[in-house]
């Protein structure tokens, strides 16, 4: 390296460091703090940043069941709906609620599953979730969520931007913002998805007013694991490589010319880029995994799975991934409730299972926060035209009074229901739980404190909670 | 204790001021604020030294250099400045061949004929519009679940058009927020109101009208602080905050300007929602109209040929009216029927009225089959059914169909009318009836297949009837029982309201006259209107008059089909909404009511101006307003200069930074206003000034003293926009297709990308002609997955205001550049453009020209010499690789290379792949 090349890019990480000094609130606020992915080591915004307190986990793989999943047939046994089944719904229930689909006034549908009690803290599981129960005593279930949207967009948004509509960060940005990464080589916020796009679309894991290097970036498992991947036909790696030395020969050269630290950032980022070029497909190729592995997952190398996808989040996790985002998309079951649960069931409970085990016997479970969610519930009501129906095609409306997530892992006290709900399963009776208290206990785990998590734009101090959040210590270990 | 009590009373009473809805609160929190003084234009600071500067800009910034030691870089190089300059005011760089006078002699008059050039040229308004666009949250889909897309792109069209025509920037400002206000509104006026008809809306199930609406008001008035008062009013839509300039009575004040607009979503049928409120048609394009005239044409034909025929009609009716009356008057009669048992399944109630029809009412269930059991009295013989559909006032526009789902379309769809006597079914031959919708003929109802019908659309309003003709005739000696049927399961509740059975005796020739004009014929008198109804039947029946009426019908449609172009406009509701506070900024849970108003903190209200947007409009660019000319200078300085006077673009409140040079932001500010609000007029300024035009070489001693460039001792370096790149790329490569406006383009981009699922979810079908390459202003936005290299470029979804875009600098935009379908081609072309450039013979001499068109520069021996060899190498390599050429070069798709170029352009890629990856070409510096 020629000597006034090294000088500049010494006064890019000084640059880095002088800003990051003034708190990472002033990030947003120059263009040259922008600069600088994943490379610079010592330097640049997703430099990993010391934690508010001391951190309870360092990584998170947080699975969204996109459409909201019924918790009444999963996590949340309701035996007085069941035995009142086939009954009106009492008024409060109905009258004056805001539904999606249901129009007139519904009966109660009680749920077909059984229920078995599993583990030292007898957590009652659906039957559809038997290897889930294998590992009960890791996991903690809040039964009592409650979110303020009942649509999928605008709930999907609230879910992850604590904000209904468009324009804020994802709790992935705000924990990218917050902590940076630890691997170099890739980014601190990692995408993947199984189904079609959630309604609210890329939105979801867009950086909001933060700097768009937070943003998600997905690892498709169709085409390009990451967009531009892979070079053209007829050029191999050998013409590639010869092709990213002549862009940073000529811009070393213009660099020593110029002096403009950017350009040293460039260079950088051209050698990850190509870097990335071998050693991302190399992170999402299943196929060298232990058999026995692939199937505790149920994973296929070469296809499209939420199995597929729980192992790739504990290959990031390995490698240092911040914040790992899982979407499954299938759960909204306005008809063929039990026709369709058992099977959706089945896609999440080997892999769930699995994943938690893998990481526990990697001695990884400490450090990573895992989270099932969604952006509802259902209704304990039925929804279905009640003529001309099959009765086996009933389904239940979108549900935000309560509803059930799953936690576990890094600082989670295992084997715990968290708040209850009234005897129908329709609004919390013990302990509610907002989407906001949710998010401020995620970013409580990752060490972050939610109202210090704050980013100045247009004027005011933006937080992922706005002005609330309680943490759900009844969760934690 | 006395004293005590009344500490806390006085403290209490503060408490009790701040949580108050307070203006005089307000104005203390921003007491003296610099910004919501009025700019007053300063003297231009002497400068010490007598410098030859080229604008008045530069008094300001080396006012503030020579206080902090620094002096201005020289002039850039004099191809560096036309780079600059191309890339500022048109957004590609200059290609060989433009700009030439300056280069041959580069002083201040070339320069500024140059800049005149630019501010002239088309592309001017499609380089700046991109900024204001993100402003506007202009996008082409709704937003949300399915994300549908929206038709407003006459709007982006409209800004373009209105940067390069010079439009003063208020009149900008006015058109925008309220050109349908503007008397005598013109067509363009109208289309600029798209501006606030952008924000998102979700079209989801169970979405609730009135809450989408409050989000885009809420939307509109944070969107208008935000751009022309670079003011954040979203705090006070919730609370009051001590630190806030304005209250949150005085934002829903602010509200009370926009509140008066129609819901925007609509319920179409069942749980669909469909994105409605106020569109506009655009004048027909001249295709569209050629065919229209095409039709219309032919339809005066046909229609003076109608005319022709009816005039000799009235003396042929004369003559069928007696004969036909003879024949009636012999001609068997209807015989009602009395209906013993009716029912309807579904849980539907009846009532049989006097006139013996059943009357349908109460719920309307989904699907319904009536039942109808007979015994008839008093006739002999029956040879034919009738079946009318009455009319009745408990349905709408009185039927004759119940039909809840679309209920302004009061249909019924009878999929099987039968008939069984004594339990056995008879058999019609025909059926006619008075009326039959398209492809629901009458004849359905009585061919056993369950999905064809009998249905009435568009016809409500009006009775109908159908006339089933018996097989064989019925004696009725035989028969007991009649029991009839009515099938109507296509759903929606399409069922009949009223109807009634009667049978005939006779023969069914004479019966094909309707009942209302057998009754016309019969009548002693007639009114007008059965005059009229009668020779309306009877032109109805005459063969060709039918033939032209279908063929009328046909071209009517096909004329309708030809729909002009739409946009997205505002529109005031006649009457006002009311206005309440909402607390904590929740629509449900409103307080006290408020009027329209501006903040106490902002200049006053004239009260000669009206309470609507249009005032709103008037106060926000009159000269006393001391935020909007500030906050558009500062905005455009940042564009040019890399950042904003006043950095916080978005913020010019208490929070927000302090302008680095107040005084150059006063003298612009006022500048603006008294050219007459002219864009052009002060971005020349800018370019002008030496502090444009200095060299952009960082110095040791700048990154000491000022490393942010704060005091602008150089020029900036800045990466270009997501959009600028591409246009740039496309340029380069040759590809950049000129043609401005329309709908938006769809250039490629990787499979999979736009992969929301759900009811008229778009398809990305990638461009094959010149749509491909034009420019990224033309881009279609996609709110939910916007188009995927402007991404990684950092392009916002357009879901809210964007003032000013992020720079990164990632590994994802190298791979981007490197292997983007898109940017492939674009080398591919570049490739082609190199090594077909005629009058080059040498590697080094294709090299040099590949320079010139890429970075507006000459290659520097170094450079030259590198590719030189790495171009040998790669053609070494491609020497014994034929089939990785044909590979590489069959990647351009959109295009056609000769076979026989094949090996050079492979080899050339690497040189073109090379210079579009370079910073200096992503770069403006």
């Amino acid at each position: 390296m020629i000597p006034k090349q090294n000088y500049y890019l010494n006064e890019t990480r000084r640059e880095f460091l002088k800003h990051t000094g003034a708190g990472i609130g002033a990030l947003g606020l120059a263009s040259a703090m922008n600069g600088n992915l994943f490379a610079a080591p010592g330097a640049g915004p997703l430099f990993p940043r010391k934690p508010h307190r001391p951190a309870r986990a360092k990584n998170i793989i947080y699975i969204h069941l996109v459409g909201g999943p019924s918790h009444l047939e999963l996590f949340d046994y309701k035996p007085e709906l069941v035995r009142r089944n086939g009954e009106k719904c009492p008024d409060h229930m109905f009258k004056g609620k805001q539904l999606a689909f249901i129009r007139e006034h519904p009966t109660l549908l009680g749920t077909r599953f059984k229920y078995h009690a599993h583990g030292q803290g007898g957590l009652k599981l659906s039957e559809h979730l038997p290897l889930m129960g294998t590992i009960a005593d890791e996991l903690a279930i809040v039964k009592t969520v409650r979110t303020e949207q009942f649509n999928h967009a605008p709930a999907q948004l609230f879910l992850h931007t604590g904000f209904e509509r468009f324009g804020r960060p994802g709790i992935g940005s705000w924990v990218s913002y917050g902590l940076g990464t630890e691997n170099r080589d890739l980014p601190s916020y990692v995408v993947l998805i199984t189904g079609s796009v959630a309604g609210a679309g890329n939105s979801l894991w867009g950086s909001g007013f933060l700097p768009t290097l937070h943003q998600g970036v997905e690892f498709r498992s169709k085409g390009d694991p990451v967009l531009f991947l892979s070079n053209p036909k007829g050029i191999d790696p050998g013409s590639r490589r010869d092709i990213v030395d002549g862009i940073n020969f000529l811009n070393k050269t213009a660099l020593a010319d110029v002096g403009d630290p950017e350009i040293a950032t460039r260079i950088a980022q051209y050698e990850l880029a190509y870097r990335m070029q071998s050693s991302v497909p190399e992170l999402m190729e299943i196929r060298n995994e232990r058999t026995a592995t692939l199937e505790a997952y149920g994973a296929k190398p070469g296809a499209t799975s939420l199995a597929n996808n729980c192992l790739l989040a504990r290959r990031l996790v390995e490698k240092g991934v911040r914040f790992v985002q899982l979407f499954d998309q299938g759960w909204d079951h306005h008809s063929g409730l039990f026709g369709s649960i058992p099977n959706k069931a089945r896609q999440l409970d080997r892999p769930v299972a699995a994943l938690i085990a893998d990481l526990r016997e990697r001695g990884l479970l400490d450090e990573t926060l895992i989270v099932i969610g969604a952006e509802f519930g259902r209704t304990p009501m039925l929804q279905g035209l009640s003529n001309n129906r099959a009765a086996n095609n009933v389904g239940r409306d979108h549900h935000k009074e309560a509803y059930s997530m799953v936690f576990a892992g890094g600082g989670i006290r295992g084997g715990v229901s968290h708040g209850a709900t009234d005897e129908l399963g329709y609004a919390a009776v013990e302990d509610p739980v907002h989407i906001h208290d949710i998010n401020a206990t995620i970013l409580h785990q990752l060490g972050l404190d939610h109202e210090r998590l704050t980013f100045k734009y247009q004027g005011r101090q933006f937080r992922l909670t706005d002005v609330h959040g309680e943490i759900v210590h009844g969760i934690l270990s | 204790m006395g004293l005590k009590i009344f500490h806390i009373h006085f403290r209490l009473g503060l408490l009790l001021g701040f949580l108050q809805v307070a203006g005089p609160l307000a104005a203390d929190a921003s007491d003296g604020h610099w910004a919501y003084e009025r700019p007053v234009r300063p003297e231009l600071p002497r400068l010490a030294k007598r410098e030859s500067q080229g604008s008045p800009v530069d008094h300001f910034i080396q006012d503030r250099l020579a206080k902090a030691g620094l002096e201005y870089s020289r002039l850039a190089k004099p191809e560096r400045q036309l780079r600059r300059l191309y890339l500022d005011l048109v957004g590609r760089p200059p290609q060989p061949g433009e700009g030439l006078p300056f280069l041959a002699n580069p002083s201040s008059r070339e320069y500024e004929r140059l800049v005149d050039l630019l501010l002239a040229s088309p592309q001017y308004g499609e380089k700046w519009a991109r900024r204001w666009l993100d402003l506007a949250r202009y996008a082409d889909s709704n937003g949300f679940q399915a994300d549908q897309l929206r038709d407003s792109w006459a709007y982006r069209d409209w800004v373009i058009e209105a940067f390069n025509s010079g439009m003063p920037f208020d009149q900008f400002a006015i058109e925008q927020l309220a050109g349908d206000l503007l008397p005598g509104a013109t067509l363009t006026q109208k289309i600029a109101t798209g501006f606030h008809r952008t924000p998102t809306c979700n079209v989801e199930a169970g979405v609730h009208p009135e809450s989408n609406r409050v989000n885009q008001v809420i939307d509109r008035v944070n969107t208008t602080g935000t751009v022309f008062l670079g003011t954040t009013l979203e705090c006070a839509q919730c609370h009051d905050h001590k630190y806030d300039p304005i209250s949150m009575k005085e934002y829903y004040e602010l509200f009370a300007f926009f509140n008066n607009t129609p819901l925007e979503v609509k319920n179409t049928s069942g749980v669909t929602w469909d994105f409605y409120g106020p569109k506009m048609d655009l004048p027909l394009s001249r295709a569209k109209a050629a065919s229209r005239a095409k039709l219309a044409d032919e339809m005066k034909a046909r229609e003076d040929e109608k005319k022709s025929i009816q005039r000799s009609l009235a003396v042929e009716l004369k003559e069928w009216e007696a004969i036909v009356i003879e024949q009636l008057k012999t001609a068997p009669q209807w015989t009602a029927l009395e209906i013993e048992k009716f029912e309807a399944t579904g849980g539907a109630s009846h009532t049989i009225k006097d006139d013996l029809s059943v009357l349908v009412h109460g719920k309307n269930p989904d699907k319904s089959t009536y039942t109808a059991r007979v015994k008839p009295e008093g006739v002999q013989r029956i040879s034919a059914i009738r079946l009318e559909t009455l009319l009745d006032d408990s349905m709408k526009k009185r039927g004759p169909g119940r039909n809840f789902d679309v209920p302004e379309n009061p249909n019924f769809v009878l999929n099987e009318f039968s008939l069984k006597v004594n339990g056995e079914k008879i058999a019609f031959s025909r059926a006619t009836a008075s009326f039959s919708q398209a492809k629901y003929d009458v004849a359905g109802a009585i061919d056993g297949k369950a999905k064809t019908a009998w249905a009435v659309n568009p016809q409500f309003g009006r009775p109908h009837e159908a006339v089933f003709l018996l097989k064989n005739e019925l004696s009725v000696k035989e028969v007991s029982l009649l029991e009839f049927q009515l099938v109507q399961h296509h759903g929606g509740g399409r069922t009949i309201g009223r109807l009634r059975l009667s049978v005939v005796d006779g023969d069914p020739a004479k019966l094909s006259l309707p009942s209302d004009v057998q009754t016309i014929l019969l009548a002693e008198k007639r009114t007008n209107e059965q005059t009229k109804r009668l020779a309306g039947y009877y032109a109805s029946q005459h063969p060709r008059l039918k033939e032209l009426d279908q063929r009328l019908v046909k071209l009517k449609s096909e004329r309708n089909a030809i729909r002009p172009d739409s946009t997205l406009v505002m529109n005031e509701m006649g009457g006002a909404r009311e206005t309440r506070v909402m607390l904590r900024g929740d629509y449900l849970n409103t307080g006290e009511a408020v009027s329209s108003g501006t903040p106490a903190v902002l200049h006053s209200f004239d009260d000669r101006l009206p309470g609507n947007r249009l005032g709103l409009a008037k106060w926000l660019v009159a000269p006393e307003n001391p935020l909007m000319s500030r906050v558009a200078v500062n905005r455009w300085w940042a564009s040019f200069m890399g950042q904003g006077i006043v950095s916080t673009q978005e913020d010019f409140g208490t929070q927000g930074e302090a302008p680095t040079h107040p005084g150059l932001l006063d003298w612009l500010a006022v500048e603006l206003v008294e050219s007459g609000w002219s864009m052009k007029h002060i971005h020349k300024l800018i370019v002008m000034s030496h502090a444009y035009r200095q060299s952009s070489i960082v110095s040791s001693g700048h990154l000491e003293k000022d490393p942010a460039n704060k005091l602008y001792a150089r020029a900036p370096r800045v990466r270009m926009s997501a959009e600028m790149i591409r246009d740039s790329a496309l340029a380069t490569s040759g590809l950049l297709e000129g043609r401005m406006f329309g709908p938006p383009i769809y250039p490629p981009q990787p499979d999979g990308i736009w992969r929301h699922v759900g009811r008229n979810a778009p398809k990305f079908v990638p461009a094959t002609n010149e749509n491909r390459f034009r420019r990224g202003v033309y881009v279609v936005w996609r709110r939910g997955a916007p188009y995927a290299s402007f991404v990684n470029f950092d392009a916002p979804d357009r879901g809210a205001c964007v003032v000013d875009r992020p720079r990164t600098n990632t590994p994802l935009q190298a791979l981007t550049l490197l292997n983007d379908h898109a940017y492939v081609e674009m080398a591919l072309a570049f490739a082609n453009r190199i090594v077909s450039e005629p009058g080059l013979a040498t590697d080094e001499q294709r090299i040099r020209f590949a320079f010139r068109v890429a970075l507006s520069r000459e290659a520097k021996p170094v450079e030259v010499g590198y590719l030189k060899s790495l171009l040998a190498k790669r053609d070494a390599e491609l020497a014994n690789a034929p089939k990785t050429a044909e590979a590489l070069v069959g990647e351009a798709r959109g295009m056609a290379f000769t076979k026989a170029a094949t090996k050079c352009l492979a080899k050339w890629f690497t040189v073109a792949n090379i210079l579009l990856n370079l910073d200096e070409a992503i770069v403006k510096g």
